[in-house]
């Protein structure tokens, strides 16, 4: 393996690199948006990924995945501007998963937040998982983006957010803990599971006055 | 209502339902997905968020026609400046070194000379930047060249990191007298470990020592204070990025170094050394 495979490579010229860059203009925003949370905080950081990669642009290896590559320096840039230092805080103070989420729900129940026309979830489910992402933790949001949306392997992420595959695994489940507890709650609400459903960490069920004073205190 | 399955809590399944299990695992999940309705409805629904969130996610943002008309305004302004900066130096490899010597001058190679403790000037293999080494002594070449040992010997022996957490790693600025900080170096797959501060005795002088991994192999980092530390002197000079990076190797290791506004950067490596200039030439 090369540290610098484009060093036997002839780069693409500047035309050709800009061509294909802003192809990924879309995607890049995407992303942007889901970690700043900020419009025009967002458009700032793929603004100046987009230059930053046009200088490093010897650096890319054409013929590879250029949307990981731009993802990449748009995610280093995110966590050094402005989260440099302030990432484990945020991880440790971040409100954790309710425990019962994590003993999870029956069978039926998780059948039933799919949506069975598609493989994606109700549509009433996806409608709220914007907001849910929202309020993830800052390090487990960055963790489900790069992995559920952007489909980056668990080694690709640890070398992103510069820590161990343990790290990104853990920030991975719990934020999808968090993710599916909060759909879970919606589904509730929306009245598309029946609360009984409930099962507790152990194996007695739990009611729902019970999960949801939990929620409270937790909250 | 099915019982709940004593392994819906498995660490198995996540990793599964992402892909990332060796095959064995794999398998071994699957067995059990087939018999157990309550794991595989937790890995459905775990695919199931996965694909929502790509659809909210990805339909969130489009960006709007201003937008993208100002990225691509900044980016005709870069690719005109990188343009520009290509028309120059094309008239052939030597004129690049009239762009290291004014730039070694006004750094001060003087300056670093008067640190020395023996009066003497250093000099280059090839001569070219004969300038300002007008009255070089091979002593301090030899002296330099120790230098250069000692860091290679340091970049060998590799001990534990003094401070881990790159926040802290400013805590080496007094000791080093330049500030130190981690340069974002995991673009390029490297794995920050730890750093230290090292002695330098050829010098009477300390530097910071950062310490990374790649792909198996072991990479360090030296910050320093350039005025006293004259690493050009014994390195072959080069441009990389429009921008002087010396370079050099030792005993199968190469060294390469740059300097920024008083700050020396110097890699070792076991990598060949235009990875290495490059690599140094990356930091910024």
């Amino acid at each position: 393996m090369k540290l610098f495979p484009s060093l036997s490579k002839k780069p693409a010229s500047t035309a050709e690199f800009e061509r294909e860059a802003v192809q990924h203009l879309g995607a890049l925003l995407a992303v942007a948006t889901r970690m700043t949370r900020n419009g025009t905080e967002a458009e700032d950081l793929v603004q100046d990924t987009l230059v930053k990669a046009m200088r490093a642009r010897e650096q890319f290896e054409s013929g590879t995945n250029m949307r990981a590559w731009l993802l990449r320096i748009l995610t280093n840039t995110f966590i050094n501007r402005y989260r440099r230092g302030g990432l484990e805080k945020a991880v440790l103070e971040g409100p954790d998963a309710d425990p019962l989420a994590d003993g999870w729900v029956s069978a039926s129940t998780m059948s039933a937040m799919r949506d069975p026309e598609s493989t994606a979830l109700r549509p009433v489910l996806e409608a709220e998982i914007r907001r849910a992402l929202d309020e993830l933790p800052e390090e487990f949001r960055l963790a489900v983006v790069l992995a559920d949306v952007e489909e980056m392997s668990y080694r690709e992420i640890a070398d992103i957010m510069g820590c161990p595959i343990g790290t990104v695994m853990s920030r991975l489940h719990r934020g999808r803990r968090i993710l599916k507890g909060r759909l879970y709650e919606h589904a509730l609400d929306m009245g598309i599971v029946s609360p009984e459903a409930v099962v507790g960490s152990g194996d007695a069920p739990v009611s729902l006055a019970a999960f949801r004073a939990k929620k409270a205190v937790t909250r | 209502m099915t019982a709940p399955c004593r392994r819906r809590n498995s660490p198995l399944l996540e990793p599964f339902a992402d892909g990332e299990l060796p095959t064995d695992k794999t398998v071994e999940v699957e067995t059990h997905l087939d018999e157990c309705e309550c794991c595989r409805e937790s890995v459905e629904l775990s695919r199931a968020l996965k694909l929502s969130l790509q659809r909210a996610v990805r339909s969130d943002a489009e960006p709007s026609t201003e937008f993208a008309e100002r990225v691509t305004r900044a980016l005709s302004a870069e690719r005109e400046r990188q343009e520009e900066r290509e028309r120059q130096p094309e008239r052939g490899r030597p004129l690049a070194w009239r762009f290291i010597v004014p730039v070694a001058a006004a750094a001060g190679v003087t300056l670093v000379w008067g640190a020395l403790d023996q009066q003497g000037k250093g000099t280059h293999p090839d001569g070219r930047i004969s300038a300002n080494m007008a009255t070089s002594t091979p002593g301090v070449t030899a002296s330099l060249d120790q230098m250069v040992d000692e860091l290679v010997s340091h970049h060998v022996q590799s001990r534990d990191p003094d401070v881990v957490e790159p926040s802290q790693i400013n805590k080496l600025e007094p000791e080093v007298g330049v500030p130190v900080r981690v340069p974002s170096l995991q673009q390029y797959g490297l794995r920050w470990e730890g750093a230290s501060v090292i002695p330098v005795r050829q010098l009477n002088q300390r530097a910071a020592s950062l310490r990374y991994s790649y792909d198996g192999h072991r990479v360090t980092l030296y910050v320093y204070n350039s005025a006293q530390f004259p690493l050009r002197a014994t390195l072959e000079p080069r441009v990389v990025r429009n921008m002087p990076v010396y370079v050099g190797s030792r005993r199968g290791y190469s060294i390469a170094a740059v300097e920024k506004r008083g700050v020396g950067y110097a890699v070792a490596t076991d990598l060949d050394d235009r990875e290495s200039a490059e690599l140094v030439a990356s930091i910024h």
